[in-house]
């Protein structure tokens, strides 16, 4: 037990880590599955040049490491004379990066709903946004609720990156500790078992929620 | 030589019928084609108020695709039709090939007097029984929730689920799940109903309650065209029965003189082979 007294001594700094990084990822999740919804709208619905230009954005994002997408933005910032605190400027990287991959997501759910679903709704006279509201997105979103929700833990698991640019998170603070204490088993070992705490509780309620919305299948 | 047939059937007998009453609907020279395979060449066909019409023949020869054009689910390269008067999909121009595309707006309100029923039921699976009846009526028409609620308990009576409301569909069993289909495009109170090989998916011992649900309705006097495969219903519930093959229609008639005496070599060998494997 004498092993772990590093970890004992350093939890409350780890905790402290553990917030700024469901910070950082609730910051993230939240426009970027706007963001997705919204991509994955355009190109099931858009016209021919509004798909080319949301595919085109899809591989650029799908080609590029995270981790350069950050250290990029991180010095691209500064010339450009946007004075953007660096917790927000990770937020919208992270933010542009997942939106891409929660668009597909979005997108298969949509697009895995049988035909039939929609027939019927055109037959009862539902115009095309109504029939997306009450027909469509429903079902859409609990078909594309489990990626979404691997996708999002994945998402909280990227955000031990920024820790690369300097900013403050579990990763970085697990660090720190380990230089202080020179134990660093038994305190990534701790990082390890807070990030999975956090992605758990995470899947935890995606079935949830799931199973909410899944009454009645 | 089949187009000829269905030209002189369609004067010798439609008027019999059409005569008294308005035009319910009215498809003039539609036309549609998947890429280079003609499903509909130069359809017309009128359906008065409160008329039944089958619409039989083989598989691939263009029945769905008729009822799907019909209300626009299918968009069609030629014609015009009428619902009572008013166009959906085009409106009729000079010459034509001058109609008009509404848009769709105009189209999805055009819909709401077109009822239809599928072969797959194609219930919304997440809502219950009693909201699949009411959401077109309150969300498409504006319908108040209690009057829309009280509708469609009186329709579900009729069909005899008034005690599966508070289901979801995913419980229920395929008649059961196509009388709820037939209340729930009831609901919107059509002017006319499609149905479209309502019995196909159906275990045979589900299907009398179907048509059960569906002769109920014609009693009522609905305007209704219904595509299907059974024969004896047919017989029994059509004031007209139409015969389709590869995009035309090839005969029509009443039913006995169609399916007892029809004129057509195409039509009778229909039957035989229908016959053989049935035995009706």
């Amino acid at each position: 037990m004498k092993e772990f007294a590093p970890l004992l001594h350093g939890y409350w700094y780890l905790l402290r880590g553990a917030g700024m990084t469901v910070l950082m990822a609730a910051g993230s999740i939240v426009p970027a599955t706007v963001c997705g919804v919204l991509l994955a709208l355009a190109q099931v619905f858009g016209n021919q040049a509004v798909r080319s230009i949301v595919v085109a954005y899809l591989f650029l994002i799908r080609g590029i490491p995270l981790l350069v997408l950050l250290t990029f933005t991180y010095y691209l910032l500064p010339l450009t004379g946007i004075d953007l605190p660096p917790f927000w400027g990770v937020v919208m990287v992270f933010a542009f990066y997942y939106a891409a991959f929660m668009s597909e997501v979005f997108r298969a759910g949509i697009l895995s709903l049988p035909r039939a679903q929609w027939d019927a709704a055109r037959s009862l006279g539902m115009t095309q946004r109504l029939m997306l509201q009450i027909v469509i997105f429903p079902q859409a979103l609990r078909l594309a609720s489990p990626p979404f929700v691997s996708l999002c833990a994945n998402l909280v698991k990227a955000t031990s990156l920024v820790s690369i640019v300097g900013l403050w998170e579990l990763t970085m603070a697990s660090r720190e500790i380990v230089e202080r204490t020179l134990a660093p088993f038994q305190i990534f070992l701790g990082a390890a078992v807070v990030y999975f705490c956090i992605c758990y509780t995470l899947a935890l309620y995606g079935r949830y929620l799931e199973r909410r919305v899944l009454q009645g299948h | 030589m089949v187009d000829i047939s269905s030209d002189v059937s369609s004067r010798v007998i439609e008027p019999q019928t059409a005569v008294a009453r308005r035009p319910m609907l009215a498809m003039d020279e539609v036309s549609k084609r998947f890429g280079s395979l003609e499903v509909l060449r130069n359809i017309s066909l009128s359906v008065s108020a409160g008329e039944v019409v089958v619409v039989i023949g083989p598989s691939g020869s263009g029945k769905t695709t008729l009822l799907r054009c019909i209300n626009m689910l299918e968009d069609y390269e030629k014609g015009i039709v009428v619902i009572d008067g008013e166009p959906i999909g085009y409106r009729p121009g000079a010459t034509p090939d001058q109609r008009q595309r509404m848009s769709e707006r105009e189209i999805a309100a055009a819909r709401e007097h077109i009822g239809m029923v599928f072969q797959s039921y194609n219930l919304f699976p997440h809502m219950t029984v009693l909201h699949n009846v009411t959401a077109a009526p309150i969300r498409v028409k504006g319908v108040p929730r209690a009057r829309a609620e009280e509708r469609a308990r009186e329709l579900l009576a009729m069909v005899g689920l008034s005690d599966k409301m508070a289901e979801y569909p995913a419980r229920l069993s395929g008649g059961q799940q196509q009388r709820v289909a037939i209340a729930r495009a009831l609901a919107m109170d059509p002017k006319i109903m499609l149905f479209d090989e309502v019995t196909s998916a159906l275990d045979p011992e589900l299907v009398g309650e179907v048509l059960a649900a569906m002769q109920e309705l014609a009693r009522a006097g609905m305007t209704m065209v219904v595509v299907t495969h059974e024969m004896s219903f047919a017989r029994d519930i059509a004031d007209r029965i139409v015969f389709m093959d590869g995009g035309v229609i090839v005969e029509q008639g009443k039913p006995d003189q169609l399916l007892f005496s029809p004129t057509t070599e195409r039509v009778r060998a229909f039957l035989r082979r229908y016959n053989d494997r049935y035995r009706i």
